[in-house]
């Protein structure tokens, strides 16, 4: 057994895709390539953008930190970084604390924020309340717009989001399911709103499957942090993403045409289904809202907050 | 006829049972998906069908958190 590209006897990965191998020098190329495709396919990147990477310390984030500093050190682009610090007992701290040292390593001007600092509750507290709603819907909420005012505070002028090829997949087959086909509409490579307080969203991994990201991260050696929230339990998603697994072991192509399919349609989803965009802002907050009050103030008027 | 077994906090050495043990095969046996994990063989990355050899220290990275 050897190498497909180089010949080196010792292999790491066999994509079952193409039945390719890869070595461990080839396969970090590889990784890196592709995503620098997406990024000039999809223009994620213009000359002189300053890009905010929403750095959780996981291995979808700091692959995505990993692979955009090459672009700063040719200096395409300056990046900066944001951790939002949940409040989540035995979880969250380390990857705050592995964010930490990577921006400190490449030298990059980075935030932590955290839900108790800006709404003056964590997420286990929440949680502790009466008729409280999912985690990830709150966790959700809260990170987005925490992670577009930083944007905004940092003067960045695209967001990195670590998404990867399952995760976009999943999210496409999701709404689908739903019938959600106004999420639907929002997903992409690159999601842009009319709004001017919205910066640009960028996710340059989304072609990249989850498990390769893993290897990746072990292959260079970066530090990341692994383990799972203690609130992740059984939900919509993960019945959806158990479906694609299996299927995908038998078609392994299958979550890249799920891909290639969605982005031959996206257009014309986007021409027919796309919901005016709401002008309006949050009488609490001043975050753009379409209702009377934004998604985030909404949640905490309804905790009693 | 033995390997060192190393996963999370666990460190265990542990029988080969058959010729041509791999490490699918003790993955199999662990109940693990060789698509959440990625395996080390002497603190060389490896593929799954790697025969584990007398001696060897394999260690399993779980990469993929269910949630
Ligand atoms: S799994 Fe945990 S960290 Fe992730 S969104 Fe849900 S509650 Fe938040
Ligand atoms: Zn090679
Ligand atoms: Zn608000």
């Amino acid at each position: 057994m050897q190498c497909s590209k180089c010949g080196n006897p010792k292999v790491i990965y066999k994509r079952e895709q193409s039945g390719q191998l890869l070595c461990q020098d080839c396969f970090i190329e590889s990784i890196e390539k592709k995503v620098i495709k997406t990024i000039k396919n999809e223009k994620l990147l213009d000359k002189g953008d300053k890009v905010l990477v929403a750095l959780s310390g996981g291995k979808d984030s700091v692959t995505t930190l990993e692979i955009l500093n090459s672009f700063r050190k040719m200096q395409v682009i300056d990046i900066c970084a944001v951790t939002v610090d949940e409040g989540i007992a035995n979880y969250r701290q380390e990857g705050v604390d592995i964010a930490k040292r990577h921006a400190e390593r490449l030298g990059i001007e980075h935030k932590v924020v955290s839900l108790k600092e800006d709404y003056g509750i964590t997420l286990d507290e929440i949680m502790e309340k009466e008729n409280h709603r999912g985690s990830c819907t709150y966790c959700g909420v809260f990170r987005r717009t925490i992670i577009n005012k930083a944007a905004r505070e940092m003067g960045a002028t695209k967001i990195a989001t670590g998404h990867n090829l399952d995760d976009e997949v999943q999210a496409i087959m999701m709404n689908y399911l739903e019938g959600n086909t106004g999420n639907l509409t929002k997903l992409g490579a690159k999601t842009e709103s009319k709004a001017e307080e919205f910066t640009v969203k960028i996710k340059p991994l989304r072609e990249i499957p989850e498990r390769e990201i893993g290897l990746y991260v072990v292959a260079k050696d970066l530090e990341v942090h692994f383990d799972s929230c203690p609130y992740a339990m059984q939900s919509f998603r993960g019945e959806v993403s158990e479906v694609i697994n299996q299927l995908a072991e038998k078609h392994p192509t299958i979550k890249y045409s799920t891909l290639r399919g969605y982005d031959k349609i996206k257009n014309t989803l986007k021409k027919e289904m796309q919901k005016e965009y709401a002008h309006g802002r949050c009488k609490r907050c001043g975050e753009p809202a379409s209702n009377e009050l934004c998604k985030a103030c909404f949640f905490l008027e309804e905790l009693g907050l | 006829m033995s390997f060192l077994l190393k996963y999370k906090q666990l460190e265990e050495k542990c029988e080969i049972p058959n010729e041509n043990y791999t490490i699918r095969d003790l993955l199999d046996e662990m109940e693990l998906s060789p698509q959440t994990v990625v395996s080390k063989q002497n603190g060389e990355l490896v593929i799954e069908d790697t025969v584990i050899e007398d001696g060897d220290e394999i260690q399993l990275v779980q990469i993929i958190y269910g949630g």
